[in-house]
C-alpha cells in the first residue's frame, strides 16, 4: 500500500513538474538507491520521465548517500556540502536525479483549486506565502540578535574577523616553529 | 501428479487439450457479475492494484497497447486514457463472453479500443509491435504459461514492456488467515452473489497453483525478457510483474 501511494504522490509531484521528464527519460529502466538520513528508499525512472519506488527485487544502478552532517548544510543551501554528497555508480544518473529532487516544487495552488476553485485557491497561497515569508523574517531576525548577544554582550561565539586572525597566527606559529626546528637540527649537524 | 500432456485446473488434473475449454466454461458462468465479484472478494482492492499496474508501466501519449485477458476492460480504459488518441490500446480476451463484456464498456465509455478473440499463446500481431503489453488476472489461467510469456515478449517492441499482474504467494504470516478466506468464503460469496460456488472455488484454487514470485520472474528472464523485477501488493496477494524486452 505504501509503494502505491508514495509512487501516486512522486508522479502527481513530477506531473507538475513537467521539465523533470526529458532530463529523467535517457535513463528509463535504471534505479537509484536513495540513502537519506531518516529513510532509504530505491527509485526507478519509468518510460514516460517519471519515478515509481522499485520493486521487491530491483537492482540500483547508482546510489547516492547524504550523510547526517550534511543535512542541515544542505538545508542552509551550503554550495560546499554538495560536493559531500557520496554517489557511487552512474553520476550522469545520479546527476539528474539530483537535479530533479532538488528543484521539484509542489504547486499546492494548483491542487487546491481543484477542491475550492480557483480564486480560493490564489488567496489561501498567498496568505501561506505571506505568512511563511514573515515566519522566516522572524526566525532570521532571533537568530541575528541572538548571534550579536553571544558576540558582543556575552561573548560565546568568535566573530569571523577573529576567527580569521586567529588562523593567521596559528599560521605564522606554524612557520615558526618549523623555522626553529631546521635551525636546531642545523645546530645539531655542526655543534 | 501431471504427465507430460496433462495440467493442472485448479487443484484438479487434466488433459492440456481440456483445460482451454473448462476454464472458458468458468467465465462463461462468471462474465456478467465478474466486476462485481471482484470487488466483493477484493474489498475494491483490484481497482487500486490495476491503477498502479497502469502507473508503473511507463506508457505515454501516442504508445500502442496490448491488453491481454483483458476481459471486462479496466485496464483498457485506464490505458486508453493514457495513450490518447494518437496511441493505441487493443483489448484482447479468449472467452468470448468476457469479451462481450468489455467491448461493450468501451463503446458506452465512448473510447475507440478494438476487442479480439484470441489466444495468448498464439497472438496474432506482428514482431515488435507494442510498447506496453499488460496479462492481469490471466496468466494463471493459460495452459502453457511459458508459451504465452513467449509470444509476449515475441510482440514486443526492443524497449518495451511486459507488466503481469497476478495473484501470488502471501506473506507467510497471513497464509491460514487466506487460506480460510480462499476456501471457504470465497466459494460462499460466489454461491450467494453469483450464484456459481464451483467458479469461485476455482479461482481460490488456481491461485493457489499459481507460480509464486520468484518462479514468476525466473519464468520471465526464460521468455526473454529482462531487468524482471516485481512489487508484492497487499502483503503479496498480488504481484505486479514488470520486464523489459532488450
Amino acid at each position: 500500500m505504501l509503494k502505491e501511494v508514495s509512487t501516486h504522490v512522486i508522479q502527481h509531484l513530477l506531473a507538475q513538474n513537467a521539465w523533470s521528464a526529458p532530463l529523467l527519460q535517457p535513463f528509463a529502466g535504471q534505479a537509484v538507491q536513495l540513502n537519506f538520513v531518516l529513510f532509504k528508499t530505491a527509485l526507478v525512472i519509468l518510460e514516460n520521465g517519471s519515478l515509481a519506488i522499485a520493486g521487491e527485487t530491483a537492482t540500483a544502478d547508482t546510489t547516492i548517500t547524504i550523510p547526517p552532517s550534511l543535512l542541515l548544510r544542505l538545508m542552509a543551501k551550503d554550495e560546499a556540502a554538495r560536493l559531500q554528497i557520496k554517489v557511487d555508480g552512474d553520476t550522469h544518473l545520479a546527476t539528474a536525479m539530483a537535479k530533479v529532487l532538488s528543484h521539484v516544487r509542489w504547486d499546492y495552488e494548483d491542487d487546491l483549486s481543484r477542491l475550492v476553485g480557483d480564486v480560493p485557491a490564489n488567496k489561501i497561497g498567498e496568505f501561506a506565502r505571506q505568512t511563511a515569508g514573515s515566519a522566516k523574517d522572524t526566525v532570521t531576525n532571533l537568530a541575528d540578535m541572538l548571534s550579536e548577544y553571544w558576540q558582543e554582550e556575552k561573548p560565546m561565539l568568535a566573530k569571523k574577523r577573529h576567527v580569521e586572525q586567529f588562523n593567521a597566527e596559528v599560521d605564522t606559529l606554524r612557520a615558526d616553529v618549523e623555522r626553529l626546528e631546521k635551525r636546531l637540527n642545523k645546530l645539531a649537524k655542526n655543534p | 501428479m501431471t504427465t507430460e500432456h496433462d495440467t493442472h485446473f485448479g487443484f484438479k488434473t487434466v488433459a492440456e487439450s481440456e483445460k482451454a475449454k473448462k476454464v472458458a466454461e468458468v467465465f462463461h458462468s462468471v462474465a456478467d457479475k465478474y466486476d462485481l465479484m471482484n470487488d466483493v472478494m477484493s474489498a475494491g482492492l483490484h481497482r487500486g492494484w490495476k491503477r498502479f499496474a497502469v502507473n508503473i508501466s511507463g506508457v505515454s501519449r501516442g504508445d500502442r497497447v496490448l491488453d491481454i485477458a483483458g476481459g471486462s476492460g479496466d485496464l483498457s480504459k485506464l490505458f486508453a486514457q493514457k495513450v490518447g488518441a494518437e496511441g493505441q490500446v487493443i483489448l484482447t480476451d479468449i472467452n468470448a463472453s468476457m469479451l462481450g463484456v468489455g467491448r461493450d464498456r468501451m463503446l458506452d465509455a465512448g473510447l475507440n479500443v478494438p476487442a479480439l478473440q484470441c489466444d495468448a499463446e498464439k497472438l496474432p500481431f506482428p514482431d515488435n509491435y507494442f510498447d506496453c503489453v499488460i496479462v492481469a488476472f490471466g496468466l494463471r489461467n493459460m495452459t502453457h504459461k511459458d508459451r504465452a510469456l513467449a509470444e509476449m515478449q515475441r510482440v514486443l517492441k526492443v524497449g518495451g514492456r511486459l507488466l503481469v499482474l497476478e495473484f501470488s504467494k502471501v506473506w507467510q504470516p497471513l497464509s491460514k488467515a487466506y487460506d480460510v478466506y480462499s476456501f471457504k468464503l470465497l466459494p460462499l460469496m460466489g454461491k450467494l452473489l453469483a450464484k456459481d460456488a464451483e467458479s469461485y472455488q476455482y479461482l481460490a484454487e488456481s491461485i493457489r497453483m499459481h507460480p509464486d514470485q520468484e518462479t514468476l520472474k525466473q519464468m520471465m528472464a526464460d521468455a526473454g525478457l529482462s531487468k524482471v523485477d516485481y512489487y508484492n501488493l497487499a502483503a503479496g496477494v498480488v504481484a505486479l510483474h514488470k520486464g523489459y524486452k532488450t
